[in-house]
């Protein structure tokens, strides 16, 4: 909504208000300043009268314009192709800067003397009205030859946009917002609609039918009027140009204007378009609801719906003769939910409609005529058509203690009183300390008791309200959320630790992609109906290709060694949110230093799955095959805690790596759910030293640890309390045997192991690993 | 002797020394020879000759132990130099990874909440019409459930666009009092410089028995909130308009990048929008079914805290995994 400062003058004295105050004010009430322009004109420029204007005998673009400035006439040679004889024009003099930091002097233009420049709007850097220079009239004021501009208000104004919200219908004109400042202000709004307007002695019955259902749910009234003669006056198209409004002609022009000033929807048609034979040349207007529910004003065919829009075809479209001016208003709600019903095509008037445009009709059509008599000559027909669909009036009752409760503060009664009557709620049924408010018909975003304690709270400033803490009694209010945020973290923390980084991905993602790599989709019909890009058509099934493409975005512009981790939701193919952590790593394991070696080490499996595991903790490897497209077939496996599958962890295949140009890529997707959270408890272990042997295994290649490790577990005495793998060994002379070093940790919970008892856990290893699986010692 | 004492001193390294440790004390040493004359000496000079042979070796010794506490001290001096870095060259960053900045805005969130004694709750991404709009009073007409702004599924339900239904959904399965915040990502069908189809938003509700909360409240925590984020700033609550709220207010912070003297981020303004808020709307109580309570809520944009926090220029950045802006906040 863009007000200006002498529009806004027409309803309210603003003559002590600077534009701090005013833009403050505005701020606090909560029409919220989104943009404040200041015009400021230089000095040196004055009204001029062009009193002479004739073609420049060496140039064919050029006049030479003798320009009455009061004090002197000034020989200015101009270039604009509307110059002409008559026009009242602004003149920079000699010595003026204009805003673009030129100066003006006199100078010879092909060789003619020229003291002086006439302006155009930009020039001056005002909003332009139209091609070439500004044409005055005295729509802006009586213009005095040689007074400067910058003292007209007109001109030297403040435009102000309002960033409105969606409920404040009843501010989108300038006297609504007006209307809510003199509250601010303290002040009364100034009336226009009480001049009179004269109406001829022929009624409307002569010349205009309406028909209508018995019930329409809108409120319109029709004049009819004889148009002499209108032209589109300085001010009017000033001011359109400054709310950016576009008119279709000069009657779309002031019926915008008025609309803009006022908020009541007009519309003015040509009379034509409702002649009928039948009825003797007679208009005859009907209402009509079309195949939508939308009420239509027929009548050779659409004129218009109401509060939607208007047919072309109708518009008055000369400056003279017979046109009907329409006003109506229709429920903000009852509209809106029809539009979201079924969307036809809509004009700016719906915007306003929609949040509630102005139900003052008569007011709308006054402030129209005299708008029409000021700049032209009409007659007025008697009398007008009208349906109008009474509204029972809103009653909010409230009690003063109910106020003091929803602020926190006492406020005063007078003062509450004095708010609520200048916002024009009907106080007069009130008793005692209990408020009968009847609502205003234009306030359609109030109805019950919190609506009126926000227009109290509003004026009141909410600065004046002292911050109160709130008393509460002690709940343990350690939810399962509250948990469920702590584990997240927990595990975010030491993944950041442990060299990933944290990142976020949109859930969205492309179903091609998902496709390509052979991961699951969700179902379609379970899936987005409108993507905002087709490359984000579909939920997210993995963090994988996420993490994947940020490498990869990464490698491009030169980091090609990082971890990358993401926990997060995904969801499975039946849509089932499901969080999932996932880690990446790609490139060098060491940072670039002096420290490390010039070829510093890839990361590799092992490497990966120790990073992984001082995130997560103690994991089990099982073999196994990546089900989507990104893994190394050989170099992939199920990542267990507690005999569970919880995730897996793999190598990226080589292809996938080139796709996404990386150096050598490991990854890994772990159900986050299945991570546990849990208090440590701490076993009980032994006091005695503990002993540690190793054993070097003769073991086929094809022979997994796994199944060397099942059987160590399944015939370990007691005393060894672990073992793990340090060293595996191959070389020619081993043919297809590897060397396995196993290492052994001994440990007895009573007393200090001797040699020849670990000797015998020892052989009871050995031995079970010969007859077992044949394995030979080294 | 003196040359020996000499000697001695000028010894430059432990192996001279304990050459001439033997050239002296040894059994073939300088002493021994002058000891094997003894027997040559008679008896009233043997004494003297004794007592100053022995004062000679102690001095000796004593001479040697000093010596070899000196190239001790030399040779470990020139071992340690020996061992003598560039310690500049070592100067170095972090090589650890790190938190994202909007999820650790996030957790400075969740720590002053959880420290006022909210609780947290969490839901889900995908809800239903009810629980996203209509318990929210916002009605099927209003122009933010415009298919612009909300996304999809084909069998109606949709992507939550704000935290709210967490509230809806608590407020229906507990009683009051309830003192909560919902902290989760959220979606809008929105795309370009200011805005991400999904972002994070902290919401928070407060409700008990009627006439106990009041405007005053939520504006003494919600201040009490913005100075812990942000230090010491100056708080301004303007009126606005949200459909669950009445009264409702915006909040803004004095520019933290100007100090409200204004500048391109608040657009000259002095003041950065950072929150909104409100009194519970009467229409939210009924849609959950509460009689005779009242109640505060608000919500806030986490990525805007952690660009203003954290002075990120471009929301985007955010959503890009790039270990430009990552690494920084190692």
């Amino acid at each position: 909504m863009i007000i200006t400062r002498s529009w806004l003058s027409e309803y309210i004295n603003l003559d002590d208000i600077s534009n701090e105050q005013l833009c403050e004010t505005l701020n606090s009430i909560g029409l919220e300043v989104g943009r404040v322009v200041e015009y400021d004109i230089p000095e040196n420029i004055v009204f001029g009268y062009v009193k002479e204007c004739k073609k420049h005998p060496n140039a064919d673009k050029l006049n030479i314009c003798q320009v009455d400035v009061a004090d002197e006439v000034l020989q200015i040679v101009c270039g604009a192709s509307n110059i002409r004889k008559g026009l009242h024009v602004a003149v920079a003099l000699e010595g003026a800067v204009m805003p673009d930091g030129m100066s003006i002097s006199a100078v010879k233009l092909r060789g003619v003397e020229s003291h002086g420049m006439i302006c155009s709007a930009s020039e001056l850097s005002l909003v332009d009205t139209n091609d070439g220079i500004i044409e005055f009239d005295q729509s802006i004021g009586n213009i005095v030859l040689g007074t400067r501009l910058r003292d007209n208000h007109y001109l030297q104004d403040t435009l102000i946009e309002i960033e409105l919200t969606a409920n404040r219908g009843d501010c989108l004109s300038i006297y609504g917002v007006a209307r809510d400042l003199c509250v601010a202000f303290d002040r009364s709004i100034k009336s226009k609609s009480n001049k009179n307007t004269d109406e001829t002695s022929i009624g409307i019955g002569k010349v205009l039918q309406l028909k209508h259902p018995a019930s329409v749910d809108a409120n319109l009234k029709f004049k009819v009027l004889d148009i002499k003669n209108i032209s589109l006056a300085f001010l009017i198209s000033l001011r359109l140009a400054q709310i950016e409004y576009k008119s279709l002609n000069t009657a779309d022009a002031f019926a915008a204007y008025v609309t803009h000033e006022c908020g009541v929807i007009l519309r003015l048609y040509a009379y034509e378009y409702f002649k009928t034979k039948e009825q003797n040349d007679k208009a005859v207007v009907s209402l009509e609801s079309d195949t939508n529910g939308f009420l239509c004003v027929q009548g050779k065919g659409r004129a218009s719906v109401v509060g939607v829009m208007q047919e072309k075809d109708s518009l008055f479209n000369k400056n003279e003769g017979l046109a009907i001016a329409e006003a109506s208003y229709v429920a903000p709600g009852l509209i809106s939910n029809q539009m979201s019903k079924s969307k036809i095509e809509k004009s700016s008037s719906f915007y306003l409609s929609s949040r509630g445009s102005n139900p003052d009709l008569k007011m709308g059509l006054k402030l129209l005529f005299l708008l029409l008599q000021s700049y032209g000559d009409i007659d007025i027909f008697g009398g007008t058509a009208e349906v109008l669909n009474h509204k029972e009036e809103e009653v909010v009752v409230l009690k003063l203690s109910e106020i003091y409760d929803i602020i926190g503060a006492k406020i005063d009664k007078k003062k509450i009183v004095n708010i609520l009557q200048k916002l024009y709620f009907n106080l007069e049924k009130s008793q005692g300390d209990t408020f009968i408010a009847a609502v205003p018909k234009f306030r359609h975003d109030i109805s019950n008791k919190q609506d009126i304690v926000e227009e109290i709270l509003r004026f009141t400033g909410i600065d004046n309200i002292r911050p109160k803490p709130y008393l509460l009694k002690e709940a343990n209010r350690l939810s399962e959320g509250y948990f469920k945020f702590k584990k997240l973290k927990h595990y975010r923390h030491k993944a950041a630790y442990n060299g990933f980084f944290e990142t976020i991905h949109f859930i969205f993602t492309h179903k091609q992609e998902l496709a390509r790599y052979n991961f699951d989709t969700v179902q379609s019909e379970l899936d987005i109906i409108n993507p905002i890009v087709t490359t984000m058509d579909t939920l997210r099934t993995t963090l994988l290709l996420d993490l994947l493409n940020f490498a990869g975005q990464n490698k491009k512009v030169g980091n090609q060694n990082m971890g990358l981790f993401e926990i997060g939701s995904v969801f499975t193919d039946k849509r089932e949110e499901i969080v999932k952590a996932a880690f990446l790593y790609t490139g060098s394991l060491e940072q670039e230093g002096i420290t490390s070696n010039t070829t510093s080490m890839m990361i590799d499996f092992g490497h990966f799955v120790q990073l992984i595991s001082n995130v997560i903790g103690e994991v089990t490897l099982s073999k196994a095959t990546c089900k989507h497209g990104l893994g190394h077939p050989y170099q992939c496996a199920d990542i267990l805690q507690n005999n569970r599958v919880i995730g897996s962890v793999f190598r990226l295949h080589p292809t996938v790596q080139d796709d996404f140009d990386l150096q050598d890529t490991y990854m890994c997707e772990i159900d986050f759910e299945a991570l546990s959270y849990e208090t440590v408890h701490v076993k009980a272990y032994s006091k005695y030293q503990s002993s540690f042997r190793d054993l070097s295994l003769l073991v086929p290649k094809t022979m997994e640890y796994a199944t060397i490790k099942k059987t160590i577990q399944d015939s370990r005495p007691d005393e060894i309390i672990r073992f793990y793998p340090v060293d595996k060994y191959e070389d020619k002379s081993l043919k297809n045997l590897t060397s396995l070093t196993i290492r052994f940790v001994l440990q007895s919970d009573e007393k200090t192991l001797q040699d020849e008892e670990i000797v015998s856990c020892m052989d009871t290893i050995t031995s079970s690993l010969k007859d077992k699986l044949g394995l030979e010692l080294r | 002797m003196k040359e020996w004492y000499q000697k001695i001193q000028s010894a430059g390294c432990m192996q001279e020394l304990e050459e001439l440790r033997i050239a002296i004390l040894g059994k073939k040493g300088v002493l021994a020879e002058q000891f094997a004359k003894m027997k040559n000496i008679e008896n009233e000079q043997k004494a003297e000759f004794a007592k100053r042979l022995n004062i000679a070796k102690s001095e000796f010794n004593k001479l040697f132990n000093e010596q070899k506490t000196i190239l001790q001290t030399r040779e470990l001096e020139s071992l340690l130099k020996s061992q003598q870095i560039d310690v500049s060259l070592y100067s170095t960053t972090p090589n650890s990874g790190a938190l994202h900045p909007v999820m650790q805005t996030m957790e400075r969130i969740v720590e002053y909440f959880t420290s006022m004694n909210f609780s947290v709750e969490m839901g889900s991404m995908i809800e239903d019409d009810f629980h996203n709009f209509e318990a929210l009073n916002l009605p099927k007409y209003h122009p933010a459930r415009d298919m612009q702004d909300t996304f999809y599924f084909k069998d109606e339900m949709l992507l939550r666009t704000h935290t709210s239904p967490v509230q809806i959904r608590t407020m229906l399965h507990t009683k009051p009092p309830i003192r909560m915040i919902s902290p989760g990502a959220v979606f809008r069908r929105d795309y370009d410089i200011t805005h991400t189809p999904m972002f994070h938003q902290v919401e928070g509700l407060l409700v008990d028995k009627e006439g106990t909360v009041s405007f005053a409240n939520l504006k003494f925590i919600l201040e009490d909130f913005l100075k812990y984020m942000f230090g010491e700033v100056d708080v301004r609550f303007r009126p606005s308009f949200f459909p669950f709220t009445e009264p409702s207010t915006e909040v803004d912070i004095s520019c933290v990048f100007c100090k409200g003297e204004g500048c391109r981020v608040c657009s000259h303004t002095g003041w950065l929008e950072v929150l909104g808020c409100g009194i519970v709307d009467e229409n939210v109580f009924k849609a959950v079914d509460y009689k005779d309570v009242s109640g505060y809520a608000f919500g806030l944009g986490v990525e805007r805290f952690a660009m203003l926090i954290h002075h990120i220029g471009d929301l985007r950045s955010l959503f890009e995994g790039d270990i430009r802006l990552l690494g920084q906040f190692v």
